[in-house]
């Protein structure tokens, strides 16, 4: 707690010192912010194995060993895939509902009035705790699923395509109508490309939800795909295999979302107000 | 005065009509005979089945272990996600940013088995859990709070002669407050939703089991049972903070 410190808040809430952006424009200073908190992470996990010497807490040779393992048998890779496949139809269901109805919103204070409330009270609802109510309506099979990664995705994309729509410039939708286009074009492209920042950063909420919701159904129904897996490792206690699925799970975490922020901050160039939203 | 009650009563009613109208269709529906009782409970039978629920001791006591593991979590991870907020803002970002920004979009809850090996099947585990989900958004709110503050109210606490100490604790802290808020009205439905989870997942008590249980012998009412009351929990608890941020003096918001 030394006046430096504070003199360096100071600094920063000027606006002067702004956030650094991770890493420069060399490769190794883009790489080390990645790659240093994984190998710190790495390291205190290896140590506290070590000194713990327990079953439940594998060293990481092991771990890696079982991650081999995983990418090496058909089997387990084939219910990975079935549940990345799931997660995509889910979200895709989100981005073909959810959008349309969140800009739509954003357009009409009276939808707008209709619908808050209602996003109001399933917002704290846990959406994967669905998955019995919905299996037993749709039953085992994959449209349950899918419907649970909807439900799950749906909120966020419906909130930021809202938030997004209301941002848009009136005078470019006045202008639209003044040279006679309907209603859904102007949805279409006029308000969609104005909401777009805002509804990426919805899409990228909405991936993480995507995963997190997939994840937490399919270990809760216990049927097939990545969290049976997860679970199933544990039930059998073979314990490196569940700490490698963790780490598949969590890497496709990381991966998704380092994805799409690239993809996002490129297809949003064109705009100067949102470049600056990290995290 | 009476005049003020039944016009603020009539501005609630005009907002929340929406909700009553999809209760209302739902209670119509389930009623009606479209949608079989064993399929979709109706509202009015999921409220009276709560109701009589909540008269049981045995009831209480799952909710007061769901409860436990809520709060305890919770706090753990305010007080965490305070301090490594607040350390990050006053200089740590070069060493914290890296670290927060790579563990935050982990999906947690795939952490939970690796959780119930370290930490066993009973509360441990479960708080552990909303720690981890939880501490980051604190971490994200303290951080943008501290780092919002106005320059100038820095520098006069300074010039006023405030140590560094008081200067954190009287200028920076209640400037972050209205963030910290937020961050803790996010927080707070996090956890009731990762704790109801893991409870589904694997566990022998609380609410979460009991949806479990109830799944398992077909008893579509006491599935809903749970659902309902952990959703309406999450909700009081965001809209009791969201009415506390917005009583704030208008000079901190």
């Amino acid at each position: 707690m030394s006046p430096g410190a504070v003199r360096g808040a100071r600094a920063r809430a000027t606006g002067v010192a702004a956030l650094p952006r991770p890493g420069g424009r060399h490769l190794l200073g883009r790489v080390l912010p990645l790659v240093l908190p994984l190998l710190f992470v790495a390291l205190v996990w290896e140590a506290c194995s070590r000194w713990a010497q327990t079953e439940e807490m594998p060293g990481l040779a092991e771990i890696g060993a079982a991650f081999v393992a995983i990418l090496g048998s058909p089997r387990d890779l084939a219910g990975v895939s079935a549940s990345l496949w799931r997660m995509a139809a889910g979200f895709a269901l989100g981005l073909a509902i959810a959008v349309p109805v969140g800009l739509a919103m954003g357009r009409s204070p009276a939808l707008a009035r209709a619908l808050n409330p209602i996003t109001t009270m399933v917002y704290p609802v846990p959406k994967a705790a669905l998955m019995p109510i919905i299996m037993l309506w749709f039953g085992i099979g994959d449209l349950s699923k899918v419907l649970v990664i909807f439900l799950g995705v749906s909120l966020p994309l419906l909130y930021h395509s809202y938030q997004g729509a209301r941002s848009v410039d009136e005078k470019l939708v006045w202008s639209a109508r003044a040279m006679g286009m309907r209603a859904a074009p102007r949805l279409v492209r006029i308000v969609l490309p104005g909401a777009l920042p805002e509804v990426l950063l919805g899409c990228r909420v909405g991936i993480a939800m995507a995963l997190i919701t997939m994840v937490s159904s399919e270990m809760i129904a216990r049927q097939d795909g990545a969290g049976e897996l997860l679970f199933n490792a544990l039930d059998m206690a073979v314990y490196p295999e569940v700490y490698a699925m963790i780490l598949l799970i969590a890497l496709i975490g990381l991966g998704l979302d380092f994805g799409f922020e690239r993809l996002r901050r490129w297809l949003v160039r064109w705009s100067d107000t949102l470049q600056a939203n990290d995290a | 005065m009476n005049r003020v009650r039944s016009s603020t009563a009539w501005y609630w009613l005009g907002s929340i009509w929406p909700v009553l109208l999809v209760l209302a269709l739902w209670q119509g529906v389930t009623a009606g005979g479209l949608i079989g009782p064993q399929l979709l409970p109706s509202p009015l039978a999921i409220a009276e089945r709560l109701v009589e629920r909540l008269q049981q001791p045995e009831f209480l006591f799952q909710i007061g272990q769901t409860l436990i593991r809520l709060g305890l979590g919770f706090a753990i991870a305010l007080v965490a996600g305070m301090l490594l907020g607040a350390a990050m803002a006053l200089g740590g970002e070069r060493w914290l940013g890296p670290l927060v920004r790579l563990l935050a979009p982990v999906p947690k809850i795939a952490l939970y088995p690796g959780l119930v090996l370290l930490f066993g099947y009973g509360h441990a585990s479960k708080v552990a859990l909303v720690v981890a989900d939880v501490v980051f958004p604190i971490i994200y709110a303290t951080y943008h709070g501290m780092r919002s503050v106005q320059p100038k109210l820095v520098w006069s606490a300074q010039a006023a002669g405030a140590g560094a100490g008081a200067t954190i604790l009287g200028v920076l802290l209640p400037s972050a407050t209205p963030s910290l808020l937020t961050g803790c009205r996010i927080g707070l439905v996090i956890a009731c939703i990762n704790v109801f989870l893991a409870e589904m997942i694997s566990s022998t008590d609380g609410l979460g089991h009991l949806l479990i249980v109830a799944a398992r012998s077909y008893q579509v009412v006491d599935m809903f049972v749970p659902l309902v009351l952990i959703s309406l929990i999450g909700l009081c608890l965001a809209s009791a903070l969201q009415w506390l941020r917005n009583r704030l003096p208008a000079a901190a918001a």
